[in-house]
């Protein structure tokens, strides 16, 4: 069989995590680095060009939520395999993103998909999981430092959660150390203003931008 | 002489106009109203009656709602249901508190806050082979404590000819139980890399939802108006799965079930699906749904009453469509009867609305709202209806 150049490699592993394919992008992704492509190369050059193409698929209604699941699923294995080779200097975070579902909510497949798009896109991610409590945030912002906050919400009893969480983190006097973005089925943009977040994101490509806006 | 509720009901379904919009509420989960709403509910309106829950179910949280409050919400229509097997709500109902509620398919909720449970055990998430489904220890449709109580409640409802009746066994949406049985996020994972095997998994709870069906239908002989089905195929924004995805993979199976119920009775089918499902309708409508439900205004294409009633308003009667995100949350009364005139101005000319809460009414809606609502109804909702 004759070896598959670096821009092959390149093709194919682009390729397959648009197709939600793990275990072949796993594949590229290790004979990329046994051949001596830069991780970088692999990470800019395929993997945030894949999620940027699931993304702007998704949000023109090419791609739906199983499409995007897989895909997602495609891009966290490649990246298990990739991040030891990476040096803090190869790709140097933009931040790190605090994310949870609120207290009494266990909804986590939007949240899930927005920490997936924000790692892509160079940010370090702290997922709380589901369930949390303000306190866990305020706990984790003295822990993590993040310079953002995500919060999900998916049903209208559990929205005031967010309004709570925000209030607790203005009470430990964090609130200036960190943006809150916050998204879920119910929320929209005026339920952001008025609990007093800084962005709010209708899904997961377009919490990228929002995310990227409130720190530039 | 007044219409009875029944007759008011069957001529909306008719597509022509009754004497006024008819309600739908408290009459299944998906148009019901949990149990904080109903305590403040009856304490405002001064009905003293017990706290019991739909199905027998408390870890639901949807109240049984009572005859004197269903009175006083001009509801049209009566809901007749099925139970869990008698063996399971005994289980359940003697285990030990907190832990984990297990129903009949194996799949069940958790309690993550004091009386706050979610559905989180998910006995098949790690299956992907058709094998797996071949050894999974599947519920027995065939226990007569299931429906043995339906027939008479359907008889004696029946007699007294007042109420449409509507049947709403539960548990009985293929793509719902598929997420029960696996997790929404891996199902759709399967769906799209193993799509034969979530294929076979939806056939495979589809065969059980028409053999419980087929017994719901024995035992209600004629005495039924309506049948409740359903599955969410919306999200917020846009369908949960491609057209593509679901036309190959649930369009024949949703097709197969409401044939089988066709076969067997003459009751309309009515079919609950959350959030945007605009692009599907045409196949909802080929596949025989004769009432959509529960119409999310706030969900994309959903808002867009006009368009829904002018492309499918002789095709569909439309249940539901008083906003359950918002308006009966965090509206005010008068907003609420704002809404309430401005939904009915769009969809009922003519006939075919029913008017109900987008789905649940939850513990965040004021009773007061409720009451708003149903009474907006009367002053807006009777034909023949004012010029907008």
């Amino acid at each position: 069989m004759t070896e598959r150049s670096e821009a092959d490699i390149l093709d194919a592993l682009y390729r397959h995590i648009l197709g939600g394919e793990a275990e072949p992008s796993v594949a590229d992704v290790q004979e990329g680095l046994g051949r001596g492509v830069r991780p970088t190369v692999l990470l800019f050059e395929s993997m945030i060009p894949a999620l940027d193409e699931v993304g702007r698929r998704f949000e023109s209604g090419e791609y739906f939520l199983p499409e995007m699941l897989i895909a997602a699923r495609a891009m966290r294995a490649s990246m298990e395999v990739l991040r030891p080779h990476m040096s803090a200097t190869d790709a140097p975070s933009l931040g790190t993103v605090v994310m949870g579902t609120v207290a009494g909510d266990i909804h986590d497949i939007g949240k899930d998909m927005v920490d997936i798009m924000l790692e892509g896109a160079g940010f370090t991610i702290v997922d709380l999981g589901v369930n949390v409590a303000a306190a866990r945030f305020v706990d984790a912002i003295r822990e993590h430092h993040p310079a953002v906050v995500g919060m999900s919400a998916f049903l209208t009893t559990t929205m005031p959660q967010i309004g709570r969480t925000i209030a607790a983190i203005r009470a430990a006097d964090l609130r200036d150390e960190v943006r809150i973005i916050i998204g879920g089925a119910p929320i929209n943009d005026a339920f952001a203003m008025e609990v007093g977040a800084d962005g709010y994101a209708p899904d997961a490509s377009s919490a990228v931008r929002v995310t990227k806006a409130l720190l530039a | 002489m007044p219409l009875t509720s029944r007759e008011r009901v069957l001529t909306a379904l008719a597509h022509e106009e009754p004497d006024r919009v008819p309600i739908v509420i408290g009459v299944s989960n998906a148009t019901g109203i949990k149990m904080a709403p109903y305590r403040e509910l009856k304490r405002i309106i001064g009905v003293d009656a017990p706290e019991t829950y739909m199905y027998d179910w408390p870890e639901l949280g949807t109240a049984a709602v009572d005859e004197a409050t269903m009175r006083r919400l001009h509801v049209d229509v009566r809901g007749v249901l099925d139970l869990e097997p008698a063996a399971v709500l005994e289980r359940n109902r003697t285990r030990e508190p907190h832990s984990d509620y297990i129903n009949s398919w194996g799949s069940g909720a958790v309690e993550i806050a004091p009386d706050d449970w979610f559905p989180m055990v998910e006995p098949l998430a790690d299956a992907t082979t058709l094998d797996a489904i071949e050894r999974y220890p599947w519920p027995d449709m065939d226990d007569p404590t299931r429906v043995a109580h339906m027939g008479a409640e359907a008889a004696r409802l029946a007699d007294d000819g007042e109420y449409a009746i509507m049947a709403t066994p539960w548990l009985l949406f293929p793509l719902e139980r598929a997420f029960a049985m696996q997790g929404m996020s891996r199902f759709l994972m399967n769906a799209a890399l193993e799509p034969e095997f979530a294929e076979a998994l939806l056939r495979k709870i589809a065969s059980l939802c028409e053999r419980l069906m087929g017994h719901v239908l024995d035992v209600l002989g004629d005495d039924v108006d309506i049948i409740k089905i359903g599955d969410d195929l919306g999200t917020q924004q846009r369908l949960l799965m491609s057209p593509t995805m679901y036309r190959s993979m649930l369009k024949p199976v949703h097709a197969e079930f409401i044939a089988s119920i066709r076969r067997r009775t003459k009751a309309r089918i009515f079919f609950h699906t959350d959030g945007d499902v605009f692009q599907l309708i045409d196949d909802l409508v080929e596949i025989g749904v004769d009432i959509l439900n529960p119409i999310q205004t706030s969900a994309g294409k959903m808002a867009d009453l006009a368009a829904l009633k002018r492309r499918y308003g002789d095709a569909l009667t439309v249940c539901g469509a008083i906003d359950t995100q918002r308006i009966l949350p965090h509206g005010t009364p008068d907003e609420v009867r704002a809404e309430v005139r401005r939904v009915i101005g769009e969809l009922a000319p003519g006939g075919g609305y029913l008017l109900s809460s987008v789905h649940t009414i939850m513990n965040d809606v004021p009773a007061a709202n409720i009451l708003a609502m149903v009474d907006a109804v009367e002053a807006y909702g009777t034909y023949p209806l004012a010029a907008r």
